[in-house]
């Protein structure tokens, strides 16, 4: 028996050192050249509080800069809205996902633990909150009284590989959070449950109204909410993470290609006529698309490449047709701040 | 813990329970069993905990559909399950435990390998449930076969313990390396495979097999393991085992269900997990002792007593947070009388030559019975609501419970 443990203990020995050597040529790795390649890929950054002041005053872009790899790495950035410039602040803030609105921001996904913060007008962090999960969503209503999260997380069971999504509101004002999956749904006038109810992607149209999308049983319904009342009504089956128009008739959303696994297409509806078309990008979307005023909107696209990479670009697609046109390079999350509100 | 386990160890004699005047034995083999599913379950947990995040990160894809699927294959694993078992009761229970366990490890270079494509993964998440159906009654009858009779229900209580706390360790191993290596999924996988490869170890090295009973080979092991069930103790335990798993809610709904109940966040349902699990682990021990110093049938009676309770907590009005609390801890001591102790009941009436295929057999239609309970309240919490999904399943339980008491009475040793 002796023999036997000897034995256990080379083997316990050899397999430490291996886990723990990789650990630590990956920790190595990760602290190494990741600061200089992303000085080498945005030459024009520019910091400093008072260059973000600056750049706040005027309308702007606020966006998230891509890690190109950890979405934790993200970082927050600004750039001027008029015209194709290269020049972009970075705030120093990170974050897996971000939006700002009416003088408020909130970015989820800060760390792998699930730390977010609510944001005030320069984009500090005012209110901190925890929300675990791979950050997927965020908006700001119109009003700024609101804020929106959606994350992804895990079913925590040996036995089911799964998915499910938490979307919280949180009150700006007092950081507190309602879950969506507290409020009442009802579908053609009838209460609707279900224990497999998931809600992602909030869009705040104005006032009290808010669009989201409701998945249960395979499929994905638009529901309209009412955050005074806490209630949710279905509308329509087949509509993913919709954006609604600043004058709140139209949706971008995204629609599942059938027969695919994870392929989108970019879709806009009409409110009060229910009529809906694709839209003239041709390449998969999983975003949540941003108007950039009322005949265009911007998403983030995956760089193709040649080679593909993991870095993230923002094009430009009108709604009304026609193809789309690269907006911002190494740029996602992308908030539009047309002026001051 | 584990520093316990040392000193365990270090009494050379395996390990020693002592409470109050008397000093329980439980086998050196056990502990080591122990310990294989200890490092294994810190491997299996670190992966299940990362790899929703980690498939949604590199492919892009929610794979809300994959729960179902695997939720179908484990229905098939059943025969599986139930053949292995027959293999392994000619005396090759280390044998076959070893192909289950390392089934499952080589499943964490396989991630690392498949870079993220979608096929390869499934291959290989359905290739880890495989192997944890083919190892599960070859360990049970190794444990049961390695304990003294009258100590049955302690050593599947310590086996247990040491399962648990591996659970319990898993996700927070992950969350640390995360921490420590931002976004480098790979480190998870490459250390989920080193403790796999402890797991595994500890199997080969230090646990010793049980050669094949000379009088009784047993040949065709589908015949073979109906046969079983014309035995009236083993089958009382078989319908209790399935009748009683039909009406048991599943932990993800009733954390669910307390969730709603109290309205807190979504976001600490895992705590009210790791509470259930704490008790759990805190109980297995003492429990199955105590299952061995009195009946087991009457610890297991006991447990389902107290799922009654934990039910009726999840209907009743005002419930609070220190109720919470002990709602968890009844939970927890419910899994606590009933998990191992069902496994050494069984232990206790199946012939040495059969054990691992009678193990598998029951373990199997616990496992089917529980999924067909999930679906059930799945549909009936979207039909007519949760509560009254809640009462269908209490009134299923108190008609369940008092049949299978009966029928453990009758047939008591």
């Amino acid at each position: 028996m002796s023999a036997r443990i000897a034995a256990f203990a080379a083997v316990c020995t050899a397999v430490a050192l291996l886990g723990a050597g990789y650990v630590g040529l990956a920790a190595l790795r990760s602290a190494g050249p990741s600061v200089s390649a992303r000085a080498a890929r945005s030459p024009a950054i520019i910091g400093g509080t008072a260059q973000l002041g600056q750049e706040l005053g005027r309308p702007h872009l606020v966006f998230l800069q891509p890690s190109g790899g950890d979405p934790t790495q993200n970082e927050l950035a600004v750039a001027p809205l008029a015209g194709p410039s290269p020049r972009r602040t970075l705030s120093g803030l990170h974050c897996s996902r971000l939006y700002v609105d009416a003088g408020h921001g909130i970015c989820v996904g800060q760390n792998a633990a699930g730390v977010g913060h609510l944001l005030d007008a320069e984009l500090r962090p005012v209110t901190t909150f925890l929300q675990p999960g791979l950050a997927s969503r965020a908006r700001i209503s119109p009003n700024g009284h609101w804020a929106a999260a959606t994350v992804f997380v895990s079913g925590h069971s040996y036995a089911v590989v799964g998915f499910s999504t938490q979307t919280l509101l949180y009150d700006t004002s007092t950081g507190a959070a309602t879950n969506l999956e507290s409020f009442t749904v009802t579908r053609d006038g009838h209460a609707f449950q279900s224990p497999d109810f998931n809600f992602w992607g909030v869009t705040f149209a104005n006032g009290a109204r808010f669009y989201a999308t409701l998945g249960t049983g395979g499929h994905t319904y638009l529901v309209e909410g009412d955050l005074a009342r806490h209630t949710a009504e279905v509308l329509r089956d087949g509509v993913e993470c919709p954006s609604v128009s600043p004058d709140g008739t139209r949706i971008i959303y995204k629609a599942r290609v059938p027969g695919t696994v994870g392929q989108w297409r970019l879709h806009v509806l009409d409110l009060r006529t229910m009529s809906d078309s694709a839209l003239g990008e041709t390449r998969s979307v999983d975003d949540q698309a941003e108007w950039l005023d009322s005949r265009t909107v911007l998403y983030g696209l995956n760089d193709q490449g040649p080679p593909a990479t993991l870095d993230v670009n923002l094009w430009a697609l009108p709604v009304d047709g026609g193809p789309p046109t690269l907006y911002l390079q190494h740029a996602a999350s992308p908030a539009v701040a047309r002026g001051a509100p | 813990m584990y520093t316990q386990i040392r000193e365990g160890l270090a009494a050379a004699g395996g390990w020693r329970h002592r409470t109050g005047r008397q000093t329980v034995q439980v086998s050196r083999n056990v502990v080591y069993l122990g310990l294989t599913s200890f490092f294994t379950d810190i491997s299996a947990e670190m992966v299940s905990t990362v790899l929703p995040i980690y498939l949604l990160f590199t492919l892009r894809v929610a794979t809300f559909q994959l729960g179902l699927v695997d939720g179908l294959y484990q229905g098939a694993t059943a025969l599986v399950q139930v053949v292995a078992g027959g293999i392994a009761d000619r005396g090759r229970h280390k044998e076959v435990a070893v192909v289950g366990y390392a089934l499952s490890g080589l499943g964490k270079l396989g991630l690392l390998a498949a870079g993220g494509a979608l096929g390869p993964v499934v291959g290989i998440v359905l290739a880890d449930r495989a192997g944890k159906g083919i190892r599960t009654a070859p360990r049970d009858a190794l444990i049961s076969l390695s304990s003294e009779p009258d100590h049955l229900g302690a050593s599947f209580g310590v086996h247990r313990a040491l399962d648990t706390a591996g659970a319990l360790l898993g996700p927070l191993v992950a969350f640390g390396l995360l921490a420590l290596v931002p976004g480098r999924f790979d480190t998870v996988f490459v250390v989920s495979a080193c403790f796999a490869a402890l797991g595994l170890a500890t199997l080969v090295v230090l646990v010793q097999g049980r050669a094949a009973p000379k009088e009784k080979r047993t040949h065709l092991s589908s015949k073979v393991a109906l046969a079983l069930l014309t035995r009236p103790r083993f089958l009382v335990l078989v319908l209790a085992g399935g009748g009683l798993g039909l009406v048991t809610i599943s932990d993800a709904f009733v954390y669910l269900s307390l969730q709603r109940r109290l309205g807190f966040d979504a976001r600490f349902v895992p705590l009210l997990y790791v509470v259930t699990s704490f008790a759990y682990l805190a109980l297995a021990m003492p429990v199955g002792r105590l299952a061995d110093r009195w009946r087991r049938d009457g610890v297991l009676v006991a447990g389902y007593v107290l799922l009654v309770l934990v039910y009726v907590a999840l209907l009743a009005p005002g419930l609070g947070a220190a109720l919470l609390i002990a709602v968890l801890l009844t939970f927890g001591a419910y899994y606590a009388c009933t998990d191992g102790v069902m496994s050494a009941l069984a232990s206790a009436v199946l012939p040495e030559a059969l054990r691992t295929t009678g193990l598998a057999l029951l373990q199997t239609v616990v496992a089917l019975s529980r999924l067909v309970a999930s679906a059930l309240f799945g549909a009936l919490w979207t039909l007519g609501g949760l509560h009254a999904t809640t009462e269908v399943f209490l009134a299923g339980l108190l008609i369940a419970l008092p049949v299978a008491t009966l029928g453990l009475a009758r047939t008591a040793l």
